[in-house]
């Protein structure tokens, strides 16, 4: 099956190892991915505090280049992007004002859209497209015996009524991904609330105390790795995370991965191939998965 | 109508005895609100229990307590839509705030943050003495519409991970209310609420919590987003988090309207400085990470045409 992938900026920057482990996975579960032509920044969480005309257009814009390319929708692995498009999206059909002049920015470079298009997570794809049963024909190495903190963070889960995949209060998909690959889900009290990334730029220090009250959270629920859907969260909370642990004075460092690194896993690709970081390889060193 | 027993598991507090479960088996049906099991529960078994109740119609904003865990009005949630499949509900107080008993909060918090941003229209001169008249147009009306529909329920600022960790930012239903002013041309106090706001706004991490609880759809981040949107005119007081917001602003959309994307690399170069950027590189360094620091993706090709969307904002 062929998906139009939009991988957004940070996988294809400092979050690389979403990229490399989400094209890994999507093979062997034959999707094949086209990455959208010539796709730009969604802004999200940013362009629609400078102007909700020019952040709508600029996802339109991606969305069109979709509907180009002969698709009716398409997959990403960050919740940002997902959330920037799903609301630019739900917008544009609500707003007659702002769509007419959304219509104009895109008419000024050339381009028009029929508002046609869906965006969904790569989650969703994995879940609705594929299936959990698919997903377990192809867990070679069961990581059995690691309790796995099951992380949703802000923006796949809300505002409900725009993104609409599952209960913003109990979600479950990072929860049956988990379980497929034989790994302990363990829910924690803070599973949806915001990891602080986009407070990082701004205000640094609550930024990185919400980090930390998510790291914590999860261990102290009995969390041996973390595990989460977004490419902005894989920013704050495995890239960061030496950073949190020594403003914190925190004793111990909890490994993170991003959801689709984890199914590579249970895949049977080495934590190489998968491009995780130092603190997540060590561990699963130490717990005999190499 | 169909009845059936319930249970509900009730957070209790006071004073004497701290925090401790109860439960209560009460009969209800279809068309029965939390409120209702609360007032039977009351008045037939325990005369103890503790609640705030008023209108029963999501008006008064009284009845707000966690149910099940999710922050909602008690009269807006019918007990059989939130039963477990063992007809279980559980009650407790709101989060955030302290308890006074049971399912009472103290909301004196709440009403602080609403009184600071003077939430009342403060007329012209000549329409207070009568000799002008006070006109809305439609649009501006549409404007401020949303906004302007708090009840003061307090869910918001108690679901609020800002809110919680950062006594500077005023809460979400503050900024809602704060911005229906600044948005209404009637108001003379235009100026001082937006420099009031302003680096409150930059506080708001936009997980859209306050958007997802809010009982009449009042949107609190959106509200906060169009205050933000106000950065490039606004002349009042500078503060460190206004600052920042300012040049990670600036960085951002120099980046998307120069190449189309964001290089998280340049964007941090930017924000942060050098030295602060080689600090961050050595933890980086440490967990296997800094190779990610230097992953280079190709530039929109058709610039023109973010360029062209971008218009005058650059």
């Amino acid at each position: 099956m062929k998906v139009a992938y939009y991988p957004g900026c940070a996988s294809h920057g400092i979050a690389k190892d979403v990229d490399i482990a989400t094209q890994l996975v999507a093979k062997d579960l034959d999707l094949e991915l086209m990455e959208v032509d010539d796709w730009n920044c969604c802004g999200g969480g940013f362009m629609d505090d400078k102007s909700e005309e020019i952040h709508t257009a600029l996802n339109l814009r991606n969305l069109e280049k979709v509907k180009t390319m002969g698709f009716e929708k398409m997959s990403t692995p960050c919740s940002v992007c997902l959330n920037s498009h799903r609301i630019a999206s739900d917008k544009y059909e609500k707003d007659p004002e702002l769509r007419e002049n959304v219509d104009n920015r895109l008419k000024n470079a050339g381009m028009e859209y029929d508002g046609s298009v869906d965006s969904e997570h790569f989650i969703w794809t994995l879940i609705r497209d594929v299936g959990i049963d698919k997903i377990k024909k192809h867990v070679k190495k069961p990581l059995k015996g690691i309790k796995m903190g099951t992380y949703y963070g802000c923006q796949l889960l809300r505002p409900y009524e725009v993104m609409g995949f599952e209960s913003p209060y109990n979600p479950k998909s990072v929860m049956d991904l988990v379980a497929a690959t034989g790994a302990e889900p363990v829910a924690f009290p803070l599973k949806s609330s915001c990891c602080g990334f986009p407070l990082v730029g701004i205000n640094p220090p609550v930024g990185l105390k919400m980090a930390n009250n998510i790291l914590s959270d999860a261990k102290n629920n009995g969390a041996e790795m973390l595990v989460h859907p977004c490419s902005l969260c894989h920013l704050q909370l495995d890239v960061t995370q030496l950073k949190i642990q020594n403003q914190f004075k925190q004793d111990w460092t909890l490994p993170v991965l991003y959801v689709t690194q984890l199914l590579g896993l249970s895949f049977g690709y080495t934590p190489e191939e998968l491009g995780l970081g130092k603190i997540a390889k060590d561990y699963l060193r130490e717990r005999g998965f190499t | 109508m169909e009845e059936k027993e319930i249970t509900v598991n009730v957070k209790k507090y006071n004073e004497k005895d701290g925090v401790f479960w109860k439960s209560y088996r009460v009969k209800a049906d279809r068309y029965t609100q939390m409120t209702e099991v609360l007032r039977r529960i009351k008045t037939e078994q325990d005369p103890a229990l503790s609640y705030r109740a008023s209108c029963h119609m999501a008006v008064c904003g009284s009845c707000s307590m966690k149910i099940n865990g999710i922050p909602s009005l008690a009269c807006k949630t019918m007990a059989f839509k939130v039963m477990d499949e063992k007809g279980e509900i559980n009650l407790e107080s709101m989060d955030y705030y302290t308890e006074v008993r049971d399912l009472i909060p103290d909301v004196d918090t709440f009403y602080d943050r609403m009184y600071k941003v003077m939430p009342r229209l403060y007329a012209d001169e000549e329409v207070i003495e009568d000799k002008e008249e006070q006109r809305m147009l439609p649009e501006e009306q549409k404007e401020v519409w949303k906004f302007q529909g708090c009840i003061y329920c307090g869910l918001c600022v108690s679901a609020c991970p800002s809110v919680k960790e950062d006594e500077k930012f005023l809460g979400p239903a503050a900024h809602a209310k704060g911005y229906r002013y600044i948005a209404d041309d009637r108001d003379t106090k235009r100026e001082e609420r937006i420099d009031m706001l302003m680096d409150s706004a930059w506080r708001c991490t936009s997980c859209y919590m306050c958007y997802e609880v809010c009982p009449q759809d009042v949107q609190p981040v959106i509200a906060i987003k169009k205050t933000r949107s106000h950065l490039d005119d606004y002349r009042g007081p500078e503060t460190d988090v206004i600052t920042m917001a300012r040049k990670h602003d600036n960085a951002i959309l120099e980046l998307i309207n120069d190449t189309g994307k964001i290089k998280e690399s340049s964007l941090y170069l930017k924000t942060f400085g050098f030295g602060e950027a080689i600090k961050d590189s050595i933890n980086m360094l440490k967990s296997g990470k800094i190779k990610y620091a230097f992953t280079k993706d190709s530039d929109v090709k058709n610039i023109d045409e973010v360029k062209k969307i971008m218009g005058d904002k650059k």
